[in-house]
């Protein structure tokens, strides 16, 4: 079948044409037929006439006349002949050749044909032929033939052919045929006599075949014409579908910007175009972010290398005092706690995407959470004097423990890292018919409009810059929104700038539960001391505090944390789980 | 030799500094953007060594307003992004090499005095001047096939007279570029650091145009 076209356009092309030449056949053949009958009906009517002429003329004179009256034409076989008769095969099969019999004679010429016998009243037959037989066209006369019983010709019209005998069997009534060009109907009439009426029929025969090349001329003219406008159609039709396939051509050899263009929404392909642009413009946004992500990854994991490796070679480069061994060391524990701290919030985020951890949750109290977070950055907090605000009101939901803790390490961190010296942090935990909230406020330097709708985007900062002095990769709350997302949470961000700003986390609300097992609400086995939260906690405070804060100090305030939590290793409990 | 380095990351732009210092280079630095674009602007360097990725203004800002005022001075790239089209990009903009992070040291330190050198129309790393020799890689003066004792700085005049061979190089110029912004200068250290050298050279190694400034024929 490789001779079939491929192509859509070809293929509805084929097969519209096809259909059209079916349809047009179909109608013109039924158009055919329709005016052929008609014009042989007209004719029969108008042999029929003269036949009935011709039997009421003979009927009183014709010896051996059955005894009914003159008054009844039935007496034949009656009503016209069918419309499909000229059709049938009622011809005689014995006349092949349509020669007369022998005393006949070829054409007999005059009214009284030979051995017409003397009963024939000839004078009414002669005004007949003159009223009705007698035509100045012989292509399209009328004639009549008389036939004895013995098949010998008692008298024809002046025009009339060699005329083949009608069948002499007794069970001959009548008989339609078409022969040559001619049409007659054969009737036997009483006794054994038969009459045979006919028409030339050039004219008309020679009008229908006008008629199929007329029909034939105007369907092909018509098929083309559909073809071609079905072609103009098709192609129009079609048409987007090629813009499409073009536009996605584009984008598969690397176009990523090239769009479908969109003239309407409202047809089938429009409605495509449209779906199909913005897939291409989601899939290219996913992209750039990956993109970016990838190319802020490597950024932030190079820097911390190439400080690595300029300070030891340098360093190495010749002999140097202790103080300065001291110095290039310091910078080398920096840039490797950042790139732990990297690392840890990079797995975090990876593990995350991966949707794992979803299955070791269980019912938090959330208060108890935000509270062992404020313990561990308290002394942070003192730092740089800033004064909390708690209102920890019971919150129970459906959660991660170590991931809800991570959500209040960076919301806490970041309150206290972008606040004024002396403000305040207000925390507030609580619950709603639904929800449980989590809201943590500074009065801090707040964020700008433009910045606000990116901020939970991964390695987003404000200032475009490395804001290094903390070590801060922008992604605490890239996964802070991770988080919640993957909590089928929602984190809102008031901002006011210079003024502070407002998170607030709200989660679906734990419900379903007897108070009794309220007793050690966060108590799934996910922890491990040491290998917990502070991987989260976007900064690296060691760096700036190194009373207090230091990363070991904050794993080593993780494991208390997780200690704090009533029966969290080994007591067997899970919650019900 | 003055080279500025633009870097936001504190500790590898100290030790980028220490190298070059150790390179006997007279190093600026600057933290940002903005430090970094005023001192590229206000001095004459004869290498920059440029981040991309700085707060305030970002390294290509930098690079565009330097080469618009027609500053011809080599900047070297010094970058973590390394995707090509960022390569290409940068030495389009006007960079005249492009380095990414993590970098060796010692690749840097020779790229910045390739450029230095070919700044100044020299392929090759060695200068001969009659019978005496620089190395500019080993940073060495022979004579007579014997090495010269230099102190660093000394042999960071040599070499820019060396490197300007046949030109009249004003004091202001040789200040400009042996002496860093943290140098504590002193206006007859010149004096001293010539007549040093013409102790250990010989007296006919540098001349004196008085009121122009020296020359090394």
């Amino acid at each position: 079948m490789n001779w079939v076209p491929r192509s859509l356009r070809w293929r509805l092309q084929l097969w519209y044409a096809a259909w059209l030449a079916v349809v047009l056949a179909a109608f013109s053949s039924t158009a055919y037929s329709l005016v052929r009958h008609n014009r042989w009906r007209h004719v029969d009517e108008e042999i029929e006439r003269r036949f009935a002429a011709l039997t009421a003329v003979l009927r009183p004179t014709v010896p051996g006349r059955p005894p009914f009256g003159p008054g009844r034409p039935d007496l034949l076989p009656p009503g016209p002949p069918k419309p499909s008769s000229p059709r049938e095969p009622r011809e005689p099969p014995s006349n092949p050749d349509r020669r007369l019999p022998p005393e006949v004679g070829a054409h007999p010429r005059g009214p009284h044909a030979e051995g017409s016998p003397n009963w024939l009243p000839t004078a009414a037959l002669d005004a007949l032929e003159l009223n009705l037989f007698k035509t100045r066209r012989t292509e399209s006369a009328f004639y009549y033939v008389l036939f004895g019983p013995g098949g010998n010709v008692l008298r024809s019209s002046p025009e009339a052919p060699a005329v083949s005998p009608p069948p002499t069997s007794d069970h001959f009534r009548d008989q339609v045929r078409q022969l040559d060009r001619r049409r007659e109907h054969v009737r036997r009439l009483w006794a054994g006599f038969t009459l045979t009426v006919g028409k030339f029929a050039d004219a008309d025969l020679r009008e229908l075949e006008r008629l199929r090349w007329v029909l034939a001329a105007a369907a092909s003219g018509v098929w083309l014409l559909g073809i071609l406008g079905g072609a103009w159609l098709t192609g129009r039709m079609i048409r987007p579908v090629e813009r499409i396939a073009s536009t996605a051509q584009r984008i598969a050899s690397g176009d990523l910007s090239a769009r479908v263009p969109v003239t309407e929404t409202e047809s089938e392909l429009g409605r495509l175009a449209a779906t199909l642009n913005a897939t291409f413009d989601r899939l290219c946004e996913t992209l750039a972010r990956q993109v970016r992500f990838t190319a802020d990854a490597s950024h932030e994991l190079r820097t911390p290398v190439a400080v690595v490796l300029s300070q030891t070679e340098s360093i190495l480069a010749r002999e140097r005092s202790a103080a300065e061994y001291r110095e290039a060391l310091e910078a080398c524990r920096r840039a490797a706690r950042r790139l732990r701290h990297l690392v840890e919030s990079l797995l975090v985020l990876a593990r995350l995407d991966a949707g794992a951890n979803s299955e070791e949750r269980c019912r938090v109290r959330l208060e108890r959470v935000v509270a062992d977070a404020i313990e561990l950055l308290r002394p942070l907090a003192q730092q740089h004097e800033l004064q909390w605000e708690l209102d920890l009101q019971p919150a129970e939901c459906w959660a991660n423990a170590e991931q809800l803790f991570h959500v209040a390490v960076n919301l806490l961190d970041n309150a206290i890292h972008y606040n004024r010296s002396g403000g305040t942090i207000a925390v507030r935990t609580g619950e709603t018919d639904s929800q449980v909230v989590l809201e943590v406020a500074d009065t801090g330097l707040g964020i700008a409009p433009d910045d606000l709708p990116h901020i939970f985007e991964r390695f987003y900062r404000a200032d475009k810059s490395r804001a290094r002095m903390d070590g801060r990769a922008g992604l605490g709350l890239a996964i802070v929104d991770t988080i919640v997302r993957a909590h089928g949470g929602t984190i809102e961000v008031h901002s006011v700038p210079n003024e502070g700003s407002r998170f607030t986390v709200r989660l679906g609300r734990a419900i379903g539960w007897t108070s009794r097992a309220d007793e050690n609400p966060v108590n799934c086995e996910v922890v491990e001391p040491g290998c917990k939260p502070a991987a989260a906690v976007d900064n690296e405070s060691s760096t700036s505090q190194p009373k207090g804060c230091d990363h070991e100090n904050l794993d080593r305030r993780d494991s208390g944390v997780t200690r704090q939590q009533p029966g969290a290793m080994g007591s067997g409990e899970k919650a019900g789980l | 030799m003055r080279v500025l380095v633009v870097e936001d990351e504190p500790d590898l732009l100290a030790s980028i500094a220490r190298a070059l210092r150790d390179e006997g280079y007279a190093v600026d630095i600057a933290a940002d953007g903005e430090d970094g674009l005023f001192k590229a602007e206000s001095w004459e360097y004869d290498a920059i060594v440029l981040d991309l990725m700085l707060p305030a203004v970002d390294g290509w800002e930098i690079l565009r307003r330097l080469r618009r005022a027609n500053k011809t001075v080599p900047v070297l790239i010094l970058t973590a992004r390394d995707a090509v089209a960022d390569r290409v990009r940068g030495l389009d903009s006007g960079a005249d090499d492009y380095v990414t992070k993590p970098f060796d040291l010692a690749e840097l330190l020779a790229r910045i005095r390739a450029l230095v050198r070919r700044h100044v129309g020299h392929a090759r790393s060695t200068i001969e001047i009659r019978d005496m020799v620089l190395d500019l890689r080993a940073r060495t003066v022979t004579r007579g096939g014997r090495v010269i004792p230099l102190t660093p700085r000394e042999y960071a005049l040599v070499e820019y007279l060396a490197l300007h061979r046949g030109k009249v190089v004003s004091r202001t110029e040789l200040y400009d570029h042996l002496f860093g912004e943290d140098d504590d200068t002193l206006s007859n250290l010149l004096d001293v650091h010539v007549s040093n050298i013409r102790k250990k050279l010989g007296h006919d190694a540098i001349q004196t145009r008085r009121g122009h400034g020296y020359l090394m024929e």
